[in-house]
């Protein structure tokens, strides 16, 4: 059974600086029919996501992977092919979004667990847990304003452990954490993979892909360069760009 | 044709809460402004109102009152709107949650303002002498109509605002005319015999929706049922064909941003 099953999906944005209004009527009642000034930031994308299993999206910025992570969450949509989803998604893009600089610490877990649908009375019985984790004893009463971007992060991740997906695409969302942070959060997905949650992770840092992915996509403007086993994947990529496998990816 | 779970209720709350939180946030005395900042404006103008230009209308000052909160919740609620899914572009552009929730947020927490100013204007008017009667009991059913009302005029606004910014200096435009073509400071029978002049304020929902309070607050007696019902009727349609227009151009919100 598959989680998530793309084809064959394309995806094009206009280039100029014109309101989208223009765009639309220039694509609709326009010459020809289209408009030129557009760029398919994917094309012709297809694979599939099996039940349980973790997928790494690589590729330079501008390769098509933040695109591809929300067309499969939904929040963008194909101009061709189509996506299909069996299960509860989460997409998480940096963690935080959501939290408000003039609340609490406490009053934006509330507020960022119910932007990502996780229970009131789940984060009331665990709220002392998530400050714990996320090392914020002493900060529970402080507004979010004055944290830290590693505290912030920690604060988010804390809180997102609570969330009940079955598909979780993360794009680059543990890019701001330290390496202590980041050796927590691998024990947090040792759990998701346990428990059979499925995974896309869009990364430059190679670390997380590949100690968890079992397959990578590799992207290059908006194309598919390769899609298969992760070794092999991220062997054929660091040959093409010179890149040696014990120094730090990028 | 609404899809809403416990946890989208629990997400309306919280930002809901988040938005009267944070407009008080760092002020010394908090959530007392919610009750102070109308207090204080609705004083003024009920004074200038009652005490200076007293003419053919009796109770003046509470009848500028009346005209000038439900306009104030009118344009709070709908400026607000328009530009909220644009505001909170990292929400509308990266979480998965219905987006009318922002909006229905919005309206919500400027609510609780309106109600608050609604309440000092009441008592404004126990103070001016008029008396409560029981008709204030039906005061909800404005409530209803005014909620109707800004929720069909959000929901179109906030994605055309997101297709083109320029809607923005044309509703700021129309909301200053609307300060005059609302009866706020003028009876609608001081139109009367100009048949342009009336067909405007006639065909204007808040004329309608000041006029049932006034009747309520100030003449303690209830306004017409089958006035009520059409209107119920008419905002019911309206919104339902805004919910379905929003609904269909949500998709596209994460590129429209």
């Amino acid at each position: 059974m598959h989680a998530i099953q793309v084809d064959k999906i394309k995806k094009r944005f206009f280039v100029n600086s014109r309101p989208p209004l223009f765009g639309l009527l220039k694509e609709n009642f326009g010459k020809n029919g289209k408009s030129q000034d557009v760029f398919y930031a994917l094309d012709d994308i297809s694979f599939e996501i099996k039940k349980g299993e973790w997928l790494g999206v690589i590729g330079h910025n501008g390769a098509g992977k933040t695109t591809l992570l929300k067309l499969v969450a939904g929040l963008l949509q194909p101009d061709a092919g189509k996506v299909t989803r069996n299960g509860v998604i989460t997409y998480l893009s940096g963690f935080g979004i959501g939290m408000l600089e003039e609340l609490t610490v406490k009053e934006n877990i509330f507020m960022y667990g119910a932007i990502y649908g996780i229970e009131r009375e789940t984060l009331g019985k665990n709220l002392n847990e998530i400050i714990a984790w996320a090392e914020l004893e002493k900060f529970s009463e402080t507004k979010f304003k004055h944290l830290s971007s590693g505290m912030r992060g920690r604060l988010a991740f804390s809180t997102t452990r609570y969330l009940d997906s079955e598909i979780f695409l993360m794009d680059e969302a543990l890019s701001a954490g330290d390496a202590s942070f980041r050796e927590k959060c691998a024990k947090v997905f040792e759990g998701y993979r346990a428990d059979g949650k499925s995974f896309m992770i869009a990364a430059h840092s190679f670390d997380m892909i590949e100690k968890f992915c079992d397959r990578v996509l590799w992207l290059s403007k908006g194309k598919v360069t390769a899609f298969g086993d992760t070794e092999i994947v991220l062997e054929n990529y660091r040959k093409a760009f010179g890149i040696e496998k014990k120094k730090k990816d990028q | 044709m609404f899809h809403y779970n416990v946890k989208h209720f629990n997400l309306l709350r919280e930002l809901t809460i988040s938005q009267l939180r944070s407009k008080d946030a760092s002020s010394l005395l908090g959530i007392i402004w919610s009750f102070l900042n109308p207090l204080l404006f609705l004083l003024v103008v009920f004074v200038m109102f009652n005490l200076r230009f007293q003419g053919s209308i009796e109770n003046y000052g509470i009848y500028v009152l009346v005209g000038i909160v439900q306009y104030t919740h009118f344009s709070n609620c709908t400026v607000a709107s328009m530009t909220v899914l644009k505001n909170m572009g990292q929400l509308t552009g990266q979480t998965l949650f219905p987006k009318e929730l922002l909006i229905f947020s919005i309206i919500l927490s400027r609510t609780y303002e309106f109600v608050i100013a609604l309440g000092i204007t009441i008592m404004f008017a126990y103070i001016a002498g008029i008396g409560f009667s029981f008709s204030i009991l039906a005061l909800p059913f404005v409530l209803v109509l005014q909620i109707s009302l800004v929720l069909w005029v959000s929901l179109i606004l906030s994605w055309i605002y997101l297709l083109a910014r320029d809607i923005q200096h044309i509703f700021h435009v129309f909301l200053r005319l609307l300060i005059f073509i609302c009866p706020i400071f003028y009876p609608p029978s001081f139109v009367e015999g100009n048949f342009w002049a009336e067909l405007i304020i006639y065909i204007n929902p808040l004329t309608h929706l000041i006029d049932f309070s006034r009747s309520i607050i100030i003449n303690g007696e209830l306004f017409s049922a089958t006035a009520f019902c059409w209107l119920l009727l008419i905002h019911s349609i309206l919104i339902y064909l805004s919910f379905k227009t929003f609904k269909r151009v949500e998709p596209r919100f994460g590129e429209l941003l």
